[in-house]
């Protein structure tokens, strides 16, 4: 092998000016595609990384709540969190709550509606992460840990367009107006602690401030939870396996109340839980599944209906249009604060229904419930549960409603719409991937790969023709000197051999020369400086210069392909040549 | 004793819609160690007949048999092995590889043998180019070399394997009179110290005085033994 890959070389030193020619061609071809897979690299990098995570995170679990779905609120933040760590694993590289706000910001004597984002500070942050974000925000004016500050009222950071909107500066003061989570008009006053200079368009028309602030400004309580953000390791081969497992572990359980009841002076316990009444078919269940030995079934069916059991009815002297009050420890409030209801109907208690319940329309339990989480893996034990079989199981409420998993944004797009015919009283718990809510910014990457795609068969051109001309070439000029070196007694398989060397040869030296020129053309090209502030371009762009991310692995995989074409289609040729007999190869003339 | 049998051999070519009858019904017997010419015109079927014992063509009917093996039964791969390993070459244009020098052009058919170290074939080789007179060109690459020097690379690449039979298809028409002589002097002194059947084709009758036997070929046909 030794002697055949010494004289593919010497060979290849044969037609200099050819081989120069053919392997000028293929450098530049691999010059384009390291180019563009670089650049594809890079582009990627800031979408998956910064951008998608920035907006959506890799996978984001959104739990909406309240009239029209409207407040972003989880009532158990540890429990989700809990959740999400257990899923993720060492897959996970960071979580957050994503929490931004539109308002209305005044400065000096300049108003802009403008988006307020949460930044959570008080987390630990590796030496990579505290870089990234520090390159991120780019501070031009105060330091990135001011928004820690105790000293002024809610500390903000902001763009320097933005701040030159506003006329502020720092140390200045904005006012801000927005709707909180219950729909309250809420005014509050930042004051300007840092101003960035950031190229991200994202980050241009975007304040920031600590997520605890922003949260007590909104009316979150400590325990509860926005949104919540989760950036992967490795997102793209990741991303939609840990949604799935996540979705998996959200399966809510059934919601009830392990309730103190009292009325005309006297107290009992019971269990209270929801059923749905918003849905003709689940009235259709409720009403079928109970006989109300008392009251009307319209009644219940409304939206305040209550309805007792008749033991509870006989103990606590009720009947319909009679007050009785409920109250239970919360999970996580000390207080504990009663709620009074009206009944509406008794009904007939059995083995199903349960002799100490109380059936509550979901429309009157939710609010209740929601305000006041119940522990209810603690109160379990002295709650009475339907069992799934009962026939009207179906109709009762849960804990939340778990929105089916979509594969896109068209997907996912259709399942809201379906969600919002659906009038549900509950909170909605969606989990997504970035395939389905970043969806849009991704298809960019699809146009890169089509770039890419370009590259790789410009190049598959240049090495077929460039190789099946030149070994046509090549063959036909040694015709003699393969009859010569089949009659002294090299076999088929060695000719072969040394003609598909001379191309893997001239492909590697030219994919080395290729390499080494993209690299070089990548350094110069990054080192031009763009001036794109409010481009959407600027998102292709890292402190304002081009982002290439050549990855060793990329390379050597562009060089394999480039190889295994040029082996491909010097084959052919080659065998050619080698099948050629002696005697008609030794008689020819050029 | 017989180092090759020939029996009733043909050889035709197709040409167009007609049939070149190349060898006619060849029956021959060459004794080991001869120094034999065969000499006949231009199209007599001199270089058919040479590339047929060569194994480097094959025969449309008859029996070749080198050393006792048939060759026209043998596969192409068996094939390749018995002229490495039996039979060398020397061409009329020395064919020898240019991206080569000398000692490399030398050692090339030890190396396809794969059974010798690198200090066995230097060695081998080193013993040839200096029996063929070419010690001090040894690195030189072909293109430096006159043609009798290239003629003698040939020679020296022919007989490095030590084969049974050396061929050689008018090995000195490319050469003038003088180098011509030098290089047959050269062939019959190594048919000599090697004990190496020699073959050579001509159709020069000057270069018949070389030869210890003579076979006249025409038109296909064995004339006279």
């Amino acid at each position: 092998m030794k002697f055949l890959i010494m004289i593919s070389l010497r060979n290849l030193l044969r037609q200099k000016r050819r081989n120069i020619l053919l392997g000028s061609a293929m450098a530049f071809g691999v010059l384009i595609l390291v180019l563009a897979t670089s650049f594809s690299h890079g582009i990627s990098d800031i979408m998956f990384n910064k951008i998608v995570a920035y907006v959506a995170g890799h996978v984001n679990v959104s739990i909406r709540e309240g009239k029209g779905q409207m407040i972003s609120i989880f009532r158990d933040r540890d429990r989700l969190v809990k959740i999400v760590k257990e899923k993720t694993g060492d897959k996970l590289k960071d979580y957050d709550e994503g929490i931004g706000i539109f308002l209305r910001a005044i400065g000096n004597g300049k108003a802009e509606n403008m988006v307020l984002v949460g930044v959570n500070m008080n987390k630990t942050y590796s030496d990579e992460q505290r870089k990234e974000y520090e390159e991120s925000f780019h501070m031009i004016e105060g330091m990135f840990r001011d928004l820690l500050s105790t000293d002024v009222e809610n500390p903000v950071i902001l763009s320097k367009e933005k701040a030159a909107l506003l006329n502020v500066k720092k140390s200045d003061t904005i006012r801000v107006r927005f709707n909180n989570i219950y729909g309250q008009t809420q005014s509050a006053r930042l004051t300007v602690t840092g101003i960035m200079s950031n190229d991200n368009i994202f980050m241009q028309g975007v304040m920031f401030v600590e997520i605890k602030n922003i949260k007590e400004m909104m009316g979150y309580r400590p325990y509860e939870s926005t949104a919540i953000h989760i950036t992967l390791k490795n997102p793209q081969a990741d991303a939609v396996q840990i949604a799935d497992s996540i979705h998996e572990a959200l399966k809510p359980g059934p919601a009830f109340i392990a309730a103190d009841l009292s009325a005309n002076g006297i107290r009992a316990k019971a269990t209270i839980i929801p059923y749905m009444g918003n849905d003709d078919a689940m009235k259709k269940i409720i009403s079928s599944s109970f006989t109300l030995i008392s009251g009307k079934m319209d009644d219940v069916l409304m939206k305040s209906g209550v309805m007792v059991s008749d033991r509870i009815a006989a103990k606590l002297g009720l009947t319909p249009g009679s007050k009785m009050e409920f109250r239970y420890k919360p999970k996580f409030e000390a207080k504990i604060i009663p709620h009074s209801v009206e009944i509406k109907g008794v009904f007939r208690s059995d083995m199903t229904t349960g002799s100490d319940t109380v059936y509550m329309h979901e429309a009157l339990f939710y609010p209740k419930f929601y305000d006041r989480v119940p522990d209810l893996t603690a109160d379990v034990k002295d709650a009475f549960l339907p069992s799934p079989e009962a026939p009207f199981y179906k109709a009762l409420g849960t804990e939340w409603v778990l929105l089916d998993r979509t594969r896109d944004s068209d997907e996912m797009r259709k399942k809201y719409r379906s969600i919002s015919k659906r009038k549900i009283k509950a909170a909605a718990v969606d989990v997504n991937s970035m395939y389905e809510s970043a969806s849009d910014v991704l298809k960019l990457e699809g146009a890169l790969n089509i770039i890419t795609f370009g590259a790789v068969l410009v190049l598959f051109f240049i090495i077929v023709v460039g190789v099946i001309n030149t070994l046509r070439m090549t063959i036909r000029e040694r015709t003699r000197e393969i009859g010569t070196i089949r009659a002294i007694g090299m076999q088929k398989k060695d000719v072969r051999t040394i003609f598909i060397l001379e191309s893997v040869f001239l492909t590697l030296f030219a994919s080395a020369a290729g390499t080494i020129l993209s690299f070089i053309t990548m350094w110069l090209m990054s080192l031009k400086t763009f001036n794109v502030i409010d481009n959407p371009m600027g998102i292709l762009l890292v402190k304002q210069h081009l982002y290439f991310l050549p990855t060793i692995g990329g390379v050597v995989k562009n060089i394999l392909l480039i190889l295994a074409i040029s082996v491909v289609t010097a084959y052919f040729p080659a065998k050619r040549a080698a099948g050629m007999r002696a005697a008609d190869a030794l008689r020819h003339y050029e | 004793m017989n180092i090759i049998e020939i029996r009733e051999l043909k050889k035709n070519y197709p040409l167009g819609t007609t049939t070149v009858h190349a060898l006619r019904g060849i029956d021959m017997n060459i004794i080991e160690g001869d120094f034999l010419s065969i000499v006949g015109p231009s199209g007599s079927g001199k270089t058919t007949l040479l590339n047929i014992i060569g194994c480097i063509d094959s025969a449309s009917e008859g029996s070749v048999k080198i050393g006792g093996v048939e060759i026209t039964s043998l596969n192409d791969i068996e094939v390749t092995d018995m002229r490495l390993n039996r039979i060398g070459f020397i061409f009329q244009t020395f064919n020898l590889i240019p991206v080569l020098n000398v000692v490399e052009n030398v050692e090339f058919p030890l190396l396809l043998m794969k059974k010798f170290t690198k200090a066995e074939v230097r060695k081998r080789a080193d013993k040839l180019i200096d029996e063929v007179g070419l010690t001090d060109h040894a690195h030189h690459r072909p293109a430096e070399l006159s043609g009798g020097q290239r003629q003698r690379v040939a020679i020296a690449r022919a007989l490095v394997t030590n084969p049974d039979i050396v061929l050689a298809d008018e090995p000195t028409a490319n050469l003038d009179s003088v180098t011509g002589g030098q290089i047959l002097e050269l062939m019959k002194e190594m048919n000599r110290i090697e004990k190496t059947t020699f073959i050579f084709s001509t159709h020069d009758e000057n270069v018949l005085r070389y030869a210890r036997d003579i076979l006249k070929i025409r038109d296909g046909v064995l004339v006279k033994e």
